[in-house]
């Protein structure tokens, strides 16, 4: 397979259930070896999104290219090079966790003995309990287990970290850190900005099933505002003179004002006229980038959705 | 006063209306969420009584035919199956014969589902524990639980006795026959409630209530079987359906039996609730033990993990199988001394076969063949429950073909009911002593295979089409099918019409000769239904709960 094939394309997805829209002309994209954020609120459509790369539900239309091949009629033998972690995990209640990773990690093709015991350890899982009596922390960690065990190309995680506790997410984190170094191309469902900032090349952002906003993290950071924070040894005011200047906050010789990319360098050098004592610079967060998208219609968002349903 | 009233909640709690707290509002949301189901068993069984009694007086219509109905009314066979005919000579007694065992053993399965249902199956799927976190008692919601379905059974007994009394029998038995089924029925909410309690799953807990009632119901068989003439034996009064039995309604209407029944509801339920102040919610009072922490093989091969989920289901069928052939053999050769063949109204009864042996032993067969069949349903079942269930996901999500995973669990129903139509035959044939031959009775045993691979081939389909709804609609079916091939006579269908469904179809060997183009039927229909439904199945969206 020809390295420029990306592991992910996505183009202009659609499906419909009922009456009711999930995905509406979506675009996604992971690079071979890259680690791609894909963020949405609760159903914006990220796990149907999955469900149709996973070859568990037909697309209405819009075309998915999985590692090069159909993830609909190719999806037994595209499944060999892939693992994934649902959001939700949902064991046999009556079989032990060690027992439900050798299950999944066997259909897809074997099990590293050593990896998966390295794992287990490295999760504190212990794997002769029974599905039954695991916290929902437990239960992700036996699908994560069983998918890094793998040795697939492409992991596919929803939600992957739901339920584990900081240590475990500082686990994972290592982990998907490996993944990447050996090669592995990671799509990485979420609503964690944080490990979506520590972890991800490139980032997604879907809104009611469309694509609204995709790119390099650092590219799309680059298009939006910095914030800046300054203490100056006169009234801060003063600043929103100076052109380039937005949404300025002025307390006293305090002040917090954001920049286009563009004004920055303008902008540093009145702001260096005016003997500045501290200066913090601190550019768009993902947070701030996703909330761009979603926090001016949020209060309106509900209402809309359920006149169309 | 008014001090009180602000702090209700305060002053409640350390009296034992605090476990209680929240009682009213858990019945009607109990109701609320099964109401149709508890419309359906009320309405179903009472109209059982107007439907037979109509049938009945068809049959038997005058006083004469009724007094040479009687002398011949008692064989084993009657008693095994539906209690001691002690009232045979009047439409009441034999309307009692024909529909009361099934009326009070479908209350009782009423009873355990419902309670395991809202009990043990909902703390097991996470919902007790957000309701208890709830300003509600720790009884509450069980009380209301046990509240509910002893409701059921006390509307289902009135609508009996109103319909009994519609159909102008007797007074004081018809309100005798509604107390005895709806005491049954009791019986078995108390019987369910600690079943609830001691496992820690909802199927675990139904398969315990049915494992009580089959057993109940097997002692009184026994006893029945060998009482002298309709004097009952002291084994039937080990057996709470004994004791509905023997109120006798529209001969003795004894109603302290009744009373027996009701103290052992109690008893069960407050067992029950003593059993729920003492563990934790979500937990049974047996904890969970380790396993192994790696897979073999086998397991991990879409069959073998078939095999495994259903390993506990498969054990209970085949050990019914056992029994059941064990118990219709015993039986079948008790009447070998008792039956005179020549008479002219057992043979009616018996379908019309060669000899009255025969007739007896092919519908022991079918009941055989009727056990495989709810064994292939609940098999089968068990696959949509794995999608529903959100298990199948991860398991198509490696390298595995839809088909390939469908066929296992084909492949354990399938293996599965063969395995026990082809033993519960041999047995019947084995402790038969001589009344038929175990290779023979296997055979015929085995003829209903086609008409169970037609159950399974109904279940595929819907699975393809209809999944959300195939369970439900595949039970059903299923249970149409039953009453036609047990009851159809009864219900005055014609041959053709009782020929025309899975189990009727089938030629009742060995009272029948045997058929091939019936079987050779059957057995399309199934592949067809199959097929359809495998490839439904693999072209559908996969739809979790």
């Amino acid at each position: 397979m020809s390295p420029t094939i990306p592991a992910i394309e996505v183009s202009g997805l659609r499906k419909r259930f009922g009456r009711t829209t999930a995905l509406d002309g979506l675009d996604l994209r992971v690079e071979r070896g890259a680690v791609a954020g894909f963020l949405g609120p609760n159903g914006a459509g990220k796990s149907t999104t999955i469900r149709i790369l996973l070859g568990l539900m037909r697309s209405d239309g819009g075309s998915a290219t999985l590692l090069g091949g159909d993830p609909w009629h190719d999806a037994v033998a595209l499944h060999r090079r892939l693992a994934y972690v649902p959001g939700d995990v949902s064991l046999w209640p009556n079989l032990t966790g060690g027992q439900a990773i050798d299950i999944l990690s066997r259909l897809r093709g074997g099990v590293d003995k050593a990896r998966r015991d390295g794992l287990l350890d490295r999760f504190g899982l212990d794997p002769t309990k029974k599905a039954r009596s695991y916290s929902k922390g437990n239960r992700q960690k036996v699908a994560l287990v069983a998918a890094l065990a793998s040795d697939a190309e492409l992991l596919v995680l929803d939600e992957p970290t739901s339920g584990l506790d900081p240590l475990m997410e500082g686990v994972f984190t290592d982990c998907i850190r490996e993944a990447k170094a050996q090669g592995r191309s990671v799509l990485l469902s979420s609503h964690i900005f944080a490990e979506v900032e520590k972890l991800c090349d490139t980032v997604t952002i879907i809104r009611e099933g469309r694509t609204v906003e995709s790119g390099r993290l650092d590219e799309l950071r680059h298009l939006h505002r910095t914030t800046i924070s300054v203490v100056l040894d006169r009234d801060a005011a003063i600043l929103a003179s100076v052109p380039g200047v937005n949404e300025l906050v002025a307390d006293g010789a305090k002040a917090t004002f954001t920049v286009g990319g563009a004004e920055l360098g303008g902008v540093l050098a009145a702001v260096a006229s005016y003997s500045p004592r501290q200066l913090v610079s601190s550019p768009p967060s993902l947070e701030e980038l996703f909330l761009r998208h979603y926090g001016a219609v949020d209060a309106a968002a509900p209402a809309r959705t359920a006149g169309v349903r | 006063m008014s001090a009180a009233a602000a702090l209700p909640r305060r002053a409640a709690a350390p009296s034992s209306a605090g476990t209680l707290a929240g009682f009213g509002p858990s019945v009607r949301f109990i109701l609320r969420r099964n109401w149709l189901r508890l419309l359906v068993w009320a309405v179903v069984l009472a109209l059982m009584i107007p439907i037979v009694y109509t049938s009945q007086q068809a049959a038997f219509p005058t006083q004469a035919d009724r007094n040479a109905y009687a002398n011949v009314a008692n064989t084993p066979a009657i008693a095994a199956m539906t209690g001691l005919p002690y009232a045979a000579g009047s439409l009441g007694g034999i309307l009692v014969i024909k529909i009361w065992m099934t009326l009070a053993v479908a209350l009782g399965l009423a009873s355990i589902f419902l309670v395991a249902r809202n009990g043990r199956a909902d703390e097991e799927a996470g919902r007790t524990e957000l309701l208890r976190g709830t300003a509600l008692g720790r009884h509450a919601f069980s009380l209301a639980n046990y509240a509910v379905a002893g409701g059921l059974c006390v509307v289902t007994g009135l609508l009996i006795s109103l319909l009994a009394l519609q159909d102008g029998l007797p007074a004081a038995g018809s309100w005798v026959l509604g107390g005895s089924v709806a005491g049954v029925g009791l019986a078995f909410v108390g019987i369910a409630a600690p079943c609830g309690q001691l496992s820690s799953t909802g199927r675990g807990a139904n398969s315990l209530g049915v494992a009580v009632l089959a057993v109940t119901y097997l002692v009184r068989a026994v006893g029945d079987v060998n009482a002298g003439g309709t004097q009952v034996t002291a084994l039937s009064w080990f057996s709470p359906i004994g004791w509905g039995q023997n109120m006798r309604p529209f001969a003795q209407d004894t109603w302290w039996p009744f009373l027996a029944l009701l103290a052992l509801a109690a008893a069960g339920c407050l067992l029950a609730l003593g059993i729920e102040s003492r563990r934790d919610v979500g937990l049974g009072l047996v904890a969970a033990g380790r396993g192994p922490a790696r897979a073999t093989a086998f397991l991990a091969s879409p069959l073998g993990l078939s095999l495994r989920l259903q390993r506990a289901t498969l054990i209970s069928w085949l050990c019914g199988a056992v029994v059941a052939g064990l118990f219709f053999g015993g039986v079948a050769k008790a009447m070998t001394t008792v039956l005179d063949p020549s008479n002219a109204y057992a043979q009616a009864f018996l379908g019309g076969s060669r000899t009255l042996l025969d007739g007896v032993l092919g519908t022991f067969v079918l009941f055989i063949g009727l056990l495989a069949g709810a064994f292939a349903v609940q098999s089968l079942s068990g696959a949509r429950a794995e999608e529903s269930g959100g298990r199948l996901e991860p398991q198509l999500a490696g390298s595995l073909a839809r088909s390939r995973w469908l066929g296992a669990h084909v492949a354990v129903a399938a293996g599965g009911s063969a395995a026990m139509l082809v033993l519960g035959g041999w047995l019947a044939g084995v402790s038969s002593d001589g009344a038929a031959t175990a290779p023979a009775l296997a055979g015929a045993a085995l003829a209903y295979w086609p008409a169970v691979l037609v159950m399974m081939g109904v279940l595929l389909f819907l699975h393809g089409f209809a999944p959300r709804l195939g369970t439900g609609l595949g039970w059903a079916v299923y249970g149409i099918s039953v009453v036609v091939a047990m009851f159809g006579p009864l219900l005055s269908l014609s041959d053709s019409a009782i020929k025309a469904t899975p189990f009727g179809a089938v030629p009742r060997m060995p009272a029948d000769g045997f058929a091939l183009p019936p079987l050779l039927l059957l057995a399309s229909i199934a592949l067809v239904l199959g097929i359809l439904g495998m490839r439904r199945f693999s072209t559908r969206d996969i739809m979790p709960e």
